[in-house]
């Protein structure tokens, strides 16, 4: 029972792999979306006009598309919209996407948030949502068969909560409101009373917190 | 001026900028390597942020989307010459490991079972012969397994005395983690093994591990807790032993 089972497996880190490691062995079926390199090559695909390629970029990432602009929008109907609009807005522009300058998932979701944030601002009623809309929404019923991995979604939420809650105070309501809200530098300056520097400076400081945090690349 | 620009990185990379502001800072990123560098950074981190928001999406937004795209004409791929300015991503520069890293800690690893043995043992680390990125991807992958781990219900931890060290057990992940810091470092060519101890005084190899230079570490082992008795480390020669060669250095009785 001893040996040759587990040594195969065998791996430390950072200095040698056993040939044929544990990745051959027992290896989950591979998920959608769960693949930086694959995420990219459907984008890419997409660009070319492969539908068929959109179609499962669509089904890794609209869910976090929705996502955020339900968080951003509020409103479900607008969230869809915008949804629908920024999943578009990545096929008609995928040609530009290269691979070498980061990931698919970020290229989609700084297209999806600017699209988000754009709706809220164009909205009438902007400065009372902003005011009135403090707590975060509840998010959907999700479909059984659309929670891929209940345990990869707790450790993402618990990521993101563990990399905010590195970030101090002042830094995270910086983030809530701009990322969140849809606040320009200039309206986070005035609506805390700081110089526009102080907060082009706190956005900053606390995204690139959030980075070394998370350990992404720089 | 420039410096002016430069300070708006942040403010770019959550979209907390006017029209003007963006074209503006976008016609600084063709010019600023390191501001693209910086910029592809904060991009993989605010999606990060997004990812946390993942929900399902209404059922009749995918046949919207498909049916909108089979009649939306696509953009040409921008030539060399307007790349600087196109897109929402920095034009030059970004690292390439960027795009792995972002997805790497989504990967799970794999599990193991032992059919004649009730210990199952998974080593986590690096890989010999790999490139950085995939180095990256296995300690992100390792962390992400750590944290399952040490965030378990039934998480509980014990000294080890290797450093300033800690064994975290879970019997509900099946789990335990070593990590750790001020571990010495080990013997000329030897490095440390983590073993199980069974009921029967059998031991079972789990992984190898060596102290970061700053004398942190950190490695986890997979298996079932049924029969452990104790967890107990010694220093191997380097790729790790059988059985045991060496006296233990610590030990952890359970």
């Amino acid at each position: 029972m001893r040996g040759d089972g587990m040594s195969a497996q065998r791996r430390e880190r950072g200095l040698r792999a056993v040939p044929g490691g544990s990745d051959a062995v027992g290896a989950p079926a591979s998920r959608p979306g769960q693949d930086a390199a694959r995420l990219a090559d459907l984008l890419v695909r997409s660009g070319r006009g492969d539908a068929a390629a959109f179609e499962e970029l669509y089904d890794a990432l609209a869910g976090t598309v929705h996502g955020l602009a339900h968080r951003i929008v509020r409103d479900p109907h607008l969230a869809e919209d915008v949804a629908q609009e920024a999943l578009v807005e990545v096929w008609r522009v995928a040609a530009r996407y290269r691979p070498d300058q980061g990931s698919a998932r970020a290229w989609v979701m700084t297209i999806a948030h600017r699209r988000a944030v754009d709706r809220v601002r164009s909205e009438q009623s902007h400065a009372d949502r902003l005011l009135t809309h403090g707590a975060r929404h509840s998010g959907e019923v999700e479909h059984p068969e659309q929670v891929v991995d209940t345990m990869d979604a707790q450790w993402r939420a618990a990521r993101v909560r563990r990399g905010l809650a590195a970030l101090t105070p002042l830094q995270r309501e910086a983030l809530e409101l701009t990322y969140y809200k849809g606040y320009t530098n200039r309206q986070l300056a005035e609506s805390l009373g700081i110089p526009l520097g102080t907060a082009k400076a706190r956005i900053r400081d606390a995204m690139i917190r959030l980075r070394d945090g998370w350990e992404v690349a720089r | 001026m420039s410096e002016n620009v430069h300070a708006l990185i942040g403010a770019y990379a959550v979209d907390a900028v006017t029209p003007a502001e963006r074209d503006e800072f976008e016609s600084h990123l063709g010019a600023c390597e390191d501001c693209a560098v910086e910029l592809a950074g904060l991009q993989e981190a605010t999606a990060v942020l997004a990812e946390a928001e993942a929900s399902a999406p209404p059922a009749t937004l995918k046949a919207r989307v498909m049916a909108d795209i089979a009649r939306t004409p696509q953009a040409a791929p921008p030539t060399r010459d307007d790349r600087d300015a196109a897109g929402p991503m920095p034009a030059e520069g970004a690292s390439a490991a960027s795009a792995t890293a972002a997805s790497s800690r989504r990967r799970l690893w794999p599990r193991l079972t032992l059919a004649a043995a009730s210990v199952a043992v998974l080593a986590v680390g690096g890989l010999v012969g790999s490139s950085l990125v995939q180095q990256r991807q296995e300690e992100l992958a390792l962390e992400k397994d750590v944290m399952m781990v040490t965030s378990a219900p039934d998480a509980h931890s014990m000294d080890l005395g290797l450093g300033a060290a800690h064994l975290v057990m879970s019997d509900k992940m099946s789990s335990v983690v070593a990590m750790g810091e001020d571990c010495p470092e080990p013997e000329a060519g030897m490095e440390y093994q983590l073993w199980v101890v069974m009921a029967d005084g059998s031991k079972h190899a789990g992984p190898t591990f060596a102290p970061e230079p700053d004398g942190s570490f950190m490695t986890m082992m997979e298996m079932d807790m049924e029969g452990a008795t104790a967890f107990v480390v010694t220093e191997e020669p380097m790729g790790g032993s059988e059985q045991p060669t060496t006296d233990m250095v610590a030990v952890v009785e359970l």
